[in-house]
Order: C-alpha cells, then structure tokens, then sequence
C-alpha cells in the first residue's frame, strides 16, 4: 500500500546498542509528511490540552499532517489495536495517560505507536508539578520528534526579545511557540538585542545604564546579572564562542567601532579589527574559527568574513546597499542576514562561501534574524502588521507568522541553544 | 526496540521551560537621570558650577537661555557621519561659546533614522556624536568638557515615516552636562 512508502524506510545506526527506524528523513528533499494521530491524554482534565499543544508542536514542523479527532474510533484508554488506524490512512499514533500522585504532581507515560508494523515506538514516563503541563507536553513533543525522525527538536527553546513598554526597552522571554511571555529584566534606558550562551544558561546584552552603553550577562542558575565590559564609548555584544570562552564584540573606545573579543575567563580584551570605519555585530562560527560581521568599508554596510584573530578578511556580500545582523547557524552551513532590498528590509541566507543567496520575506520590513536550534526555523523581527513584532518562518521562509503577543512592540529576538 | 521506561525527572533546568525560569530583575529607581535625556530637547539635567558663574557676568538662567538659542542639532546625511559644511558655521558659534563659558561641560548625543539596524545605527551615531565632538575639539574646545553617548536610532526626535522626519533625526543633540 502506499502506506508503506510513506514511511521512509531508512535503517540508521544512531547507536551503538540500537538500530533505531526514522520514520521521517528530514533531509530527505522529496519528503512525504506523515499522518500521525495525537490522542487526548487519558486521566486528567488537562489531557486534551497536553495533547493539543503536543499536536500543535509536530504541526509547527510542516512535517506531519493530521486527522480530525472526532473521526477516531478508537479511545484514550482502550490498549492500541493498529486495525482502529488503518482506515484513517493513519501511521503512527500517539496515546498517553496521566495520573495525579499523592503530593499532586503528574505521572505521565506517553506512548507512540507504528500502525504500519503494529508496533510501540516509544513509551516514555514522565513526572511534573501539575501546573506545568505546557513545558511538560512539549518534553513529550521533543522526545515523540527523536524517535521519529532521529533529530532534536526545539519544542523546549525559549526566544528572548526586547520589548517596549512607554519609553522602556526591557529583554521578555517566551516559548518558541510565543506562550508563557515573561519580563525579565528591566534595567536600564535602552537595552539590545540579546544573544544566548551555547549552554542556554546565560544571556548577554548591551544596555545603557546612566549614560553608558556596558555589555552585561544575565546568569540563570544563579538569578544574578553581572557587568562585563563598560569602556565609556559605545560597547555593543555581538557573539559568545560555543564552548563559552570568548565573547566577541564592538566598542568604538579607539574612535571607530572595531571588532574586539573577550577572555571570559581572565576577562582580557584583544582589538580584533583595526579599521577607520564602523565593524559591529560580529557572529562567530561554530567551530569558532571564523567570524561574520558588518562593515561599512564601501559607506555603505556589508557582511565580511575574518578569523576570529582579525585575518583574511574578505567581502561575502555583494548585492545589496545594507546589509546587516548576521547569524552563524549552529551547523555551520548557512548565515541569516536582514538586507535592503527596494527600500525595504528583508531577510536572507547565503552559505558561508557566498554562495546561494536566499531571499526569505517579501512584505514590510524584516530584520533581525535567529536561527532555531537545529536551524530548521528562523525568528525574526517584522512590522508588516504596522507594529513591530517577533516573527517564526521555515528556514526556506515557509510558514510566516508572528509569534510575540499583540499588546507589546516586540523586536531583536534570539533564539535559545 | 528495546521499550526503555525511562523515568525522567523534569529537572528545572532552564530550557526545558520549568518552574524556575522566573528570573527578574528588579527595575533601576524610578526617576534616575536616565528618564532626562534628551526628552524633546528640553533638559532639566543642566548642572552649573554656581561659584564660577557668580564672577562671570551670565546668570544660571542666561547661561540656559543662551544655550537654548545657540546649542542647536546638527543634521547629518544619510549614512554619513562627516559634519557637513554647512554645519560648520554652527559649531564655530558652538565653540566661541564654550570658549567663553568654561565652566560649561555638554554631553552629544548621536542619533539616527529608523532604517537599517540597531546595531549599525548606534555605531553611526558614535561616529557622529564623535565627528561633532572633534569638529569642537580642533576649534580648541578641551575634549574633557565634551562628553559623547549613541542613542542609535532608540530616541527618534521625529516619529513619521518620512525623508523630512528622517532628516531630523539624523542628528547631533546637545545637552549640557555639568
């Protein structure tokens, strides 16, 4: 049946002990979206809604479609007969259940099943206070994506954004998928784009406090901020290395805004570029070998590529008369960037060799961009609605839509690790 | 496949969004300088060193009144951050001023249109605060009474979408500092 090649049989060994099925090859370019069926938890009354926001999770994806719930035949708590599924062209099923314990915490299993082989593909446990369905279904989500398609999902990442408030610009934290928005720090005037450390535990910010730009880190475990760097001049975060030794930033302390980086260890400043004109928001590689930033060494901004010690500089954008904000992705392959085009901002990727450059968005100005996670989506910031909001595309640019609630002008977003 | 019940405890870490995530940090005291900045040009931050103006001929309120009439912005061009020669005859009368009243110290702002990105436009604004401040300095104005601050484009004088509210913007403000 066509079932069957829906399902694409590739055979990988992801482990040592274990040969796992991928019933999804995300990479594969002529993917088949799989109909999956997410049954309502059974137990609580809270069941619907974890299943709705797991649903919700795999659909965010674009790999998964979906039959409506009231055609189910088969019930929350009746044991998985595959003959209940194969009528509704369905592949895989999700069902769980959930139990409130004697403190009043949650007991959770959730269980995926293969209809095609009749077969469990997952049965996991899970424990959790009971006000913490939504962080808790998106765990199941997370651990539902591995078994399927052998990847990381990003159901349990956070983007930081800055919101205002009146005059206020204060760094809000949301779910990827803008649930559960949060104001979390408040200090200061005017306060940038955040940017994470590659842990997720740390996020580091330039924000002006008494009349002078500093770059401070906020740390999560111990709920302390820190000031890292104040030269007095205009000091601006651009990157920390993924194993968390260096940051990179811009400071115009000499005159021109240059390229500097930061031991965060022994907190040692080392001048990284030593041009006349501007250098700021420098990206680094993911094996930290490399950094993308911006300078205006044409008058007019453009994206280059340097050691991370300030060599072998060269020019990687040439179309364009402004282009700015770019990010590494976490795999290395791809820079996102935000560039005039027509008077207007949009967002694109180009490969790290110049390569392939990608127009992303079309309408109102769009800029800002982040990569998530596994570099499957993209957040960015947009105004196409008249106000300034954060926004989330497939990183071919499918899938446009604002996340960041409608009551606050929301922009600079940044995706967690 | 091995049905592995793993018994996963949903550790607060951070990411996987759990209880603890609540950080904050309260806000700064309301009220601090930080609100004074600026605000339509209007400043209430003007702190004059009284003993000197008390042998000088000018009052605090003169010293406020001249420096509303003379302290005007200075316009940039887009993308620029060269003090064009225009603006020149400005900053002569700006320096002859400061010249004579040395008891006066002004903090420049540089500021920016709303296109392009933040972090560009607080790095052009450096550059024109700075551009300002050395146009002064080789006027003889001592480079310690001339502080410099980027405010990008976070505090537009001009709020329209328009190539004349855009020009307004593109701006040197002065703000008497102490």
């Amino acid at each position: 049946m066509s079932v069957i090649c829906l399902l694409a049989a590739v055979l990988l060994c992801l482990t040592n002990d274990a040969a796992a099925r991928i019933y999804i090859d995300i990479n594969s370019p002529g993917l088949k979206r799989l109909p999956i069926a997410v049954v309502d938890f059974a137990g609580i009354a809270e069941g619907t809604e974890m299943a709705d926001i797991i649903k919700n999770d795999l659909d965010f994806t674009g790999l998964f479609v979906f039959v409506n719930k009231n055609a189910f035949i088969e019930s929350a708590t009746a044991p998985f007969s595959p003959d209940n599924w194969r009528p509704l062209g369905i592949d895989a099923v999700v069902k769980g259940t959930a139990e409130v314990e004697a403190d009043g915490s949650l007991a959770v299993v959730a269980s995926v099943y293969d209809v095609v082989e009749s077969s469990n593909i997952m049965k996991k446990k899970y424990s959790s206070k009971r006000d913490q369905i939504r962080p808790l279904a998106h765990k199941i989500a997370d651990d539902i994506y591995e078994a399927l398609t052998g990847q990381k999902s990003y159901f349990g990442s956070k983007i930081a954004f800055i919101g205002q408030d009146g005059d206020r610009k204060s760094i809000y934290l949301m779910d990827y998928d803008g649930q559960r928005v949060k104001k979390i720090v408040s200090k200061g005037d005017i306060t940038m784009k955040p940017r994470w450390s590659s842990d997720s535990k740390k996020l580091y910010y330039s924000s002006m406090r008494n009349r002078k730009w500093g770059i401070y880190v906020l740390d999560f475990d111990s709920v302390s901020e820190d000031k890292l760097y104040s030269s007095g001049a205009t000091d601006l975060i651009g990157d920390v290395t993924q194993d968390g030794s260096y940051m990179l930033f811009s400071s115009s302390l000499k005159g021109s805004p240059n390229i500097y980086r930061m031991n965060l260890g022994t907190k040692e400043v080392t001048r990284v570029t030593h041009s006349e004109n501007i250098d700021v928001s420098p990206s680094v590689s993911p094996d930290g070998k490399s950094v993308v930033y911006v300078a205006d060494k044409t008058t007019v901004p453009q994206l280059y590529i340097m050691t991370t010690d300030g060599t072998d500089s060269r020019r990687l954008t040439f179309e364009g008369s402004y282009n700015t904000t770019p990010e590494w992705s976490r795999a290395g392959d791809q820079i996102v960037f935000s560039g005039r085009e027509g008077g207007r901002f949009q967002i694109y990727t180009i490969k790290p060799n110049g390569t392939e450059l990608k127009q992303l968005t079309d309408t109102g100005n769009n800029e800002e961009p982040s990569f998530s996670p596994d570099g499957r989506l993209i957040t960015f910031t947009s105004d196409r609605d008249g106000v300034k909001g954060v926004y989330v595309m497939m990183a071919n640019g499918e899938g446009q839509k604002r996340i960041s609630p409608r009551n606050i002008r929301a922009f600079g977003p940044s995706w967690s690790h | 496949m091995k049905h592995i019940i793993l018994l996963l405890m949903l550790v607060a870490l951070f990411v996987s969004g759990c209880a603890t995530t609540d950080v904050a940090v309260p806000d700064d005291k309301k009220g601090k300088d930080i609100g004074k900045i600026s605000k339509d040009g209007k400043d209430d931050v003007v702190k004059i060193d009284r003993d000197k103006i008390r042998d000088g001929a000018l009052t605090e309120e003169q010293i406020r009144a001249q420096m509303a009439s003379l302290f005007k912005d200075i316009y940039f061009g887009y993308n620029r951050h060269d003090v064009s020669e225009g603006e020149k005859a400005n900053l002569r009368k700006i320096a002859d001023w400061l010249l004579k009243n040395a008891n006066v110290s002004v903090l420049i702002e540089g500021h920016c249109d709303e296109r392009g990105s933040n972090e560009y436009n607080l790095a052009l604004g450096d550059q024109r605060a700075q551009s300002t401040k050395n146009f002064l300095v080789s006027l003889g104005v001592p480079a310690s009474r001339l502080e410099t601050i980027s405010f990008g484009k976070e505090k537009p004088a001009c709020m329209e979408r328009s190539e004349e509210c855009w020009m307004k913007n593109r701006r040197a403000h002065f703000v008497s500092s102490k």
